[in-house]
């Protein structure tokens, strides 16, 4: 406390007047005796010098002051005759001029370079905050955390906490700061608020508390394109005080990021109403054409079956295409359904230990007129362990991406499934000798309504995504690569657990 | 051809119920048509059919629900023919007394196959105690296994295990089912075991063990033995 009042005593001024008279008058006292032997002369060199110091701790006035009494002092005690402001000498005349003037400038540039110290002090105190908070501000992410950032700095370095009000999604605004309950925003400051962020005019507004009436600054944020906001600072004499430069880069700075926030969640919702919006028309056009051709098939094969001739190979000829039409559309019903079981997200697995070998039979069994044309071959070691899977699941995946090879194949060639395990995982991989995938498109082969030719081979193109979707429920990870022979290779990597016993 | 059989079908869609019916009759089998739960368990009881294909969404009473009504008295068997073919669903059924399952759509000559295995196996359950099945001679009483005339040793378990497949021939047993009967309660969660001794049979069995004939799985629910 002691230290404080003299800091600002020292600051006010009279104290500064009075340290440089003493100081002065002191170093006059110490210079009489050394004036009787080494003559008045050396008294104002050490004079200069008194100055000089002083000027390095004083502001410009105790320095003029103190280099007046220097003059004075000299002139009258020193300079003969003594105590008389009289001067016999030219040269003496001269001295004191000079004197005088060096006392003068010494004092006035040291203040002059301290002041400048200062300021550039302050200017990059100033830089460095609005730097820090630039900073901290481009990386935020979020609404809530810009204004996290924005008060923990105006905290900082104004010392007091910005209230900030923003716009929500309803163009209303909205507290974002936590507010203490006795702090919380009267109906007065919110209607103030609204006009501000309406109008972009700052207000400044009594208000009447139940305790003291005070003050209530409400300054509008203004961004490029929009205004994000208000900001209330609930203290007239912060307010005075803000260095109002500074304080309106901070706000603009605030704005921007805020601004910047606003328009990326914009960004956002439209990509996302975007993409539901291709892929609604996409399900719909698709739908609607794969859901057609079977019915077709199936409506005209029947209408012959009842209008034509009692042609048995016909007829015979008729129900097989009813049938292939038939199975098609359940094909397609089957993967609607598995989709929205995916994308539902309530996809629970129903883990248990199974042989590998009755995934692979079943698969190959259910798929048995499809890869009736193919060279299938089915390779794995005869010592797997037993595997925990959702059964059901691993036979869609399997049966998907089969089915895509045969679709992608020529009759005669190879398809290839095999399983291995390395330490951790089951590492299942299908290979076939077809088209393989565009290097370009390899990458969508999973996206949901992918189809790598879109006119030769039915189907939504949901099948892969079913599959990816599937393994990732397990854990496991698919990829797609292109053989070096041509041909795609799928393979899948599912996370196992080893049976609790080896052998029996 | 299934002359002389009665089956009665309890479906609430009209075209189902004419579907069957076309394709059944067509066969020689007579049928009844019911097209709800109410009206399915009076005409069961009015003519005791030899088989009933039962639809799980019916609109009055639930399936499963009639199910159970039905294994009250009824003890001839019951085909569930629906579309809600998830595993648990199919699981409850056969606790809850089906013989078999077949998910809509399906292949009427799937059914009709499904139907003639279980009413074989039904007829089955005389009491035999030795019993065929293709290669496969298995005598119940003493304990042996023949398979093309040579004997196949299979340990206690193992033989348990293919007895309860052989009395159940044809009809689908739940993992937890075969766990309880061979293995006892405190092993059902343990399907490990189950594929163990799976494998180990068809080695035994099997012409080709990977690729088995006589002892089916069914995917997610259990196995199959015979037919």
């Amino acid at each position: 406390m002691g230290l404080n009042n003299f800091k600002t005593l020292f600051k006010s001024g009279f104290i500064q007047y009075l340290i440089s008279v003493i100081s002065i008058g002191i170093t006059a006292l110490a210079c009489i005796p050394l004036a009787k032997t080494q003559g008045y002369h050396v008294v104002s060199f050490l004079l200069l010098f008194a100055v000089s110091l002083l000027s390095i701790f004083l502001t410009v006035g105790p320095v003029v002051l103190a280099s007046t009494v220097a003059a004075i002092i000299w002139n009258f005690f020193f300079i003969p005759p003594h105590l008389t402001f009289h001067i016999d000498k030219t040269e003496d005349i001269l001295i004191f001029g000079l004197f005088f003037i060096i006392a003068l400038i010494n004092g006035v540039m040291h203040s002059r370079i301290r002041n400048q110290e200062k300021i550039t002090r302050e200017r990059e105190q100033r830089t460095h905050a609005l730097f820090q908070l630039t900073k901290e501000l481009s990386v935020a992410s979020g609404i809530n955390e810009v204004i996290k950032i924005a008060g923990h700095h105006t905290f900082n370095y104004f010392h007091f906490t910005p209230v900030f009000l923003i716009q929500n999604e309803n163009n209303a605004l909205e507290l974002i700061s936590d507010l203490r309950h006795e702090d919380a925003l009267t109906d007065v400051e919110l209607e103030i608020a609204k006009n501000v962020h309406n109008t972009s005019v700052i207000s400044i507004t009594e208000i009447k508390s139940k305790s003291l009436p005070r003050k209530c600054i409400i300054q509008p944020m203004i961004g490029s394109k929009i205004n994000p906001g208000v900001v209330i600072i609930r203290s007239d004499e912060i307010y005075d005080n803000l260095p109002s430069n500074l304080w309106d880069a901070f706000l603009t700075q605030i704005s921007n990021a805020l601004e910047r926030e606003f328009l990326a969640e914009m960004a956002q919702k439209v990509r996302f109403l975007d993409e539901s919006d291709r892929l609604y028309k996409t399900l719909f056009n698709s739908i609607s054409h794969e859901f057609r051709i079977p019915v077709a098939t199936i409506m005209g094969a029947a209408d012959s079956l009842l209008n034509e001739s009692n042609n048995p190979q016909v007829q015979n000829a008729l129900a097989h295409e009813i049938l292939t039409a038939s199975l098609r559309l359940n094909r397609l019903i089957e993967n609607l359904l598995n989709m929205s079981r995916l994308q539902s997200g309530h996809l629970s697995l129903r883990l248990d230990w199974y042989d590998l070998n009755d995934l692979f039979n079943k698969v190959s069994n259910d798929l048995k007129d499809e890869l009736q044309p193919f060279l299938f071959e089915i390779e794995y070691s005869d010592n797997i362990p037993l595997v925990k899977i959702d059964f059901g699941l691993m036979e869609q995946v399997l049966y998907n991406i089969l089915l895509n090879a045969t679709q992608y194949s020529k009759p005669g060639t190879k398809i290839r499934l095999t399983a291995a395990f390395d330490e951790e995982n089951l590492i299942l991989s299908i290979s076939d000798q077809g088209v393989g995938f565009h290097h370009e498109r390899i990458n969508h082969a999973f996206d949901t309504f992918y189809r790598a030719n879109q006119n030769k081979t039915g189907g939504l193109g949901l099948g892969l995504s079913i599959s990816r979707g599937f393994v990732e429920a397990h854990k496991g990870q698919i990829q797609v690569n292109n053989n070096e022979d041509g041909g795609a290779c799928f393979v899948i990597k599912l996370p196992t657990e080893l049976p609790s016993f080896i052998t029996f | 051809m299934l002359e002389g059989i009665t089956i009665q079908i309890i479906d609430d869609e009209l075209q189902i119920r004419r579907l069957l019916d076309i394709t059944l009759s067509a066969i020689g089998a007579k049928t009844i048509l019911s097209e709800n739960a109410r009206q399915g368990l009076i005409d069961a009881a009015t003519y005791n059919p030899s088989l009933i294909i039962l639809d799980l969404g019916l609109p009055d009473i639930d399936g499963q629900q009639v199910l159970k009504m039905l294994r009250e008295w009824y003890t001839r068997p019951i085909i569930i023919l629906s579309v809600r073919s998830s595993e648990d669903e199919i699981i409850s059924a056969l606790d809850n007394g089906a013989n078999d399952f077949l998910g809509k759509p399906f292949r009427t000559g799937e059914l009709q196959a499904r139907i003639r295995a279980t009413l074989r196996s039904n007829e089955n359950k005389a009491d035999l105690t030795v019993l065929e099945f293709e290669h496969i001679t298995i005598d119940l009483a003493n304990h042996s296994v023949r398979k093309s005339n040579e004997v196949i040793r299979l340990t206690a378990t193992e033989f348990s295990l293919l007895a309860l497949f052989a009395k159940n021939a044809g009809r689908v047993l739940t993992h937890q089912y075969i766990l309880k009967e061979v293995w006892g309660h405190t092993y059902m969660q343990q399907s490990q075991y189950l594929r163990v001794f799976v494998a180990q049979l068809r080695k035994k069995l099997e012409e080709n063990p990977s690729k088995p004939k006589l002892l089916i799985t069914e995917s997610g629910i259990g196995y199959r033995f015979g037919e």
